[in-house]
């Protein structure tokens, strides 16, 4: 009876406790509410790495001898007929490039500081075959499109040139508008030349933006017509049929219908069969998106756990100062823990009575912490516009982060967790001195001094 | 063993040896004591002569280094630490110089501290109006029916100390150790309490074992040991008389 009600009553009439509940509180709900932006983070980010991607992506490298179909017409014909696919479509990915002037003068190539050119990843694409396969289309907010779903020449342009739809942050790094021109320049290989690449350079005209919320891919990612890339590279003008040995597509993306349940089956018997049927080779490869992204996912969940061990010394923290304080309380009261011996009291039951002081501080804390913290993760954006609102500093600032709002994802796993970890760690601080309470001679405590 | 029926305690042969480092120090050099129910023991002798440690053995409080020590015909430091609490807890009641009282609890709550200990959670809620009157009765008999709420640091040192008897009575143990009860109170405030703690001592029939400088005091007890450097000098061998 006397460890409940002496252990309750200590800790109310000993003001020191109440840091010790404090640093407990705030751990717990510091670490929830930071791990629940992290997690919102993370999953936002996890969302956006798979921004164009479609679930099953087939690699195909284009090189001269192979000996599957040059037209990406069969293999897609193929996939499609699986019922477990939604829809499939080509693509064709080529470094570029890129600048705004259209000289051929050295200077922007030797000028380190220039911005007036970039790297960037020319994707040819089938508009209408993105429609199944891929949430491009969705992503082209403000491009000209016609109702077949074309993108569309600029009118103001002179004569036909092939248009390009660029990323986001593209179009604002250049300062480019709809109907600017860009020049594209890259190599191609070319067996005739003394290097074995001849380089290739042309003007297109920007018919929109798109945005995928992912950083690298609205910075440097530029849309084409699959056939009008082909064509650049084979060097044929915008109007000609596309040569005979032109390059056509070096990836099909593959949209299933149900991913999350069947992707590893189809990639399996899907790789299995189009290799069979001679459509794809060994320089082929057939991976789900999150193979694809496998580092970037692994990095991702890498920080998930990184950050919680982190966070963790927090609790470790708050810990140490109940460490701190029932130290300092068993000193204190080491002549009560004598008069209780005196009166009856076991060891056992000395050290459980500074054990429950500590399990009140953990009880109260986390508790408390844990509610706070998940209210405030909660309405975590209400409060930070409220505070940027009320103090005029922007705490969060969302054109940086490419989000709308402040992501927060409170998964009662992690509150469960974080709560049992402050318990746990309170506890095995608390047994140090509660221990140390529990050997103390009660003689010493009670002689005369 | 051939224990008498009416023996309460009985020490035989209690060494203690401190050791401080490399050196030794044999404190006690084998005590004998016995203490018959219902007789009033007072042991007298200079500062530093172990009385203090001999009480703290003969209360199960520190263990000595030979000897053995009967309480209620059971050898106690042969026991188990449990079995060896609940003798301090039923058995034995304290009173020491400086009170000890527990300055978080208020006077009724101090009293009761013996039954929290000896009681579960359950246990003690159900008896709890039974201990709140007896701890209450208790205090009021004592004169403090003004000082129940009253905390430790709000009482006067008599008054502590008759709280901290109250506390010792509260389980009705056979055996009171007190050691120099009054060593800490001015004269007058003194007499008050040990005329409370030889009443007590009297309406109970207790067997009071206590450690005094004051000659006086010590008159007014059965039977007087004198201890000198560790051992009980002149020690009167036969049965105590149980005459005031
Ligand atoms: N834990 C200890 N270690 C060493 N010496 C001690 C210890 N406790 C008591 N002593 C010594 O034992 C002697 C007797 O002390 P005590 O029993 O308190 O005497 P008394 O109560 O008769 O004044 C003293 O000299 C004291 O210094
Ligand atoms: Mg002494």
């Amino acid at each position: 009876m006397y460890r409940v009600f002496l252990s309750w009553r200590f800790l109310r009439r000993r003001r020191t406790n109440l840091i010790g509940v404090f640093g407990i509180f705030l751990a717990v709900g510091a670490l929830i509410l930071i791990l629940s932006i992290m997690t919102g983070f993370l999953e936002e980010t996890r969302r956006s790495a798979r921004g164009s991607l479609s679930d099953l992506i087939l690699t195909l490298p284009p090189y001269k001898d192979a000996r599957r179909p040059r037209e990406p017409g069969p293999i897609l014909e193929a996939i499609r007929a699986d019922p477990r696919v939604e829809g499939a479509s080509a693509h064709l990915g080529w470094m570029c490039i890129l600048t705004r002037q259209d000289e051929s003068s050295l200077r922007i190539l030797i000028d380190s500081q220039s911005s007036e050119i970039a790297g960037i990843k020319l994707t040819g694409v089938d508009a209408n075959d993105e429609k199944g396969s891929t949430e491009f289309l969705e992503s082209l907010d403000r491009v000209g499109r016609n109702k077949d779903g074309e993108i569309e020449y600029d009118s103001t342009v002179g004569r036909p040139r092939a248009s390009v739809v660029v990323g986001e942050k593209v179009m604002a790094y250049h300062r480019l508008r709809r109907g600017s021109f860009i020049t594209l320049m890259t190599a191609v290989p070319d067996p005739g030349s003394d290097t074995g690449w001849s380089a290739k350079k042309r003007e297109f005209v920007v018919a929109g933006t798109f945005r995928s919320g992912e950083n690298e891919i609205d910075l440097e990612r530029v849309y084409v017509d699959r056939e009008q890339l082909a064509r650049f590279l084979a060097g044929a003008s915008e109007d000609d049929p596309v040569p005979s040995d032109a390059i056509l597509f070096s990836e099909v993306l593959v949209k299933l219908k149900d991913y999350s349940g069947e992707a590893e089956a189809v990639r399996e018997e899907l790789g299995a069969s189009l290799y069979k049927a001679g459509l794809i080779d060994e320089s082929c490869s057939l991976r789900t998106w999150e193979e694809f992204r496998g580092t970037l996912l692994g990095a991702i969940e890498n920080e998930r756990v990184l950050m919680g061990i982190m966070l963790s010394l927090i609790l470790v923290v708050a810990g140490f100062t109940i460490f701190a304080i029932l130290s300092m309380m068993v000193t204190e009261k080491r002549r009560d823990i004598g008069i209780l011996t005196a009166l009856g009291a076991t060891p056992n039951g000395v050290l459980a009575l500074f054990l429950l002081i500590g399990f009140w501080d953990a009880l109260i804390g986390a508790i408390s912490g844990a509610v706070i913290g998940t209210w405030m993760a909660i309405k975590i954006d209400p409060f930070e516009r409220w505070l940027s609102d009320t103090f005029g500093v922007q705490i969060f600032n969302r054109d940086v982060y490419l989000f709308d709002s402040i992501p927060s994802v409170v998964t009662p796993l992690a509150v469960g967790l974080i709560v049992l970890g402050a318990f746990v760690c309170t506890l095995v601080f608390a047994a140090i001195p509660a221990w140390r309470a529990a050997h103390l001679d009660p003689v010493e405590a009670l002689r005369n001094d | 063993m051939t224990s008498v029926p009416n023996v309460v305690l009985k020490a035989r042969a209690i060494r203690k040896v401190f050791k401080t480092g490399d050196t030794e120090l044999e404190i006690l050099h084998g005590v004998d004591l016995d203490l018959v129910a219902g007789e009033r023991l007072a042991l007298m002798g200079p500062s530093g002569a172990g009385k203090s440690t001999l009480l703290h053995v003969l209360g199960l409080l520190e263990r000595p280094t030979a000897g053995t020590v009967d309480i209620d015909g059971r050898d106690a430091w042969s026991l188990t630490t449990l079995e060896r609490a609940a003798l301090r807890n039923r058995h034995l009641g304290f009173v020491f110089q400086f009170y000890h009282l527990v300055a978080e609890l208020d006077a009724v709550e101090n009293v009761m501290l013996p039954a929290m200990i000896a009681q579960s959670s359950s246990e003690f809620r159900r008896s709890k109006a039974a201990h709140l009157k007896k701890a209450r009765d208790l205090l009021a008999s004592f004169g403090l029916s003004e000082r129940m709420k009253h905390r430790p640091t709000q009482l006067s040192g008599g008054e502590r100390q008759r709280v901290a008897l109250a506390r010792a009575l509260f389980l009705d143990p056979p055996l009171l150790i007190a050691d120099e009860p009054t060593g800490n109170l001015d004269r007058d405030t003194g007499e008050k309490v040990l005329e409370l703690l030889f009443r007590a001592q009297a309406e109970r029939s207790l067997s009071l074992l206590l450690v005094t400088h004051d000659e006086r005091l010590a008159e007014r007890c059965g039977r007087v040991l004198r201890m000198e450097a560790g051992r009980i000098a002149g020690a009167k061998a036969e049965p105590a008389s149980l005459a005031r």
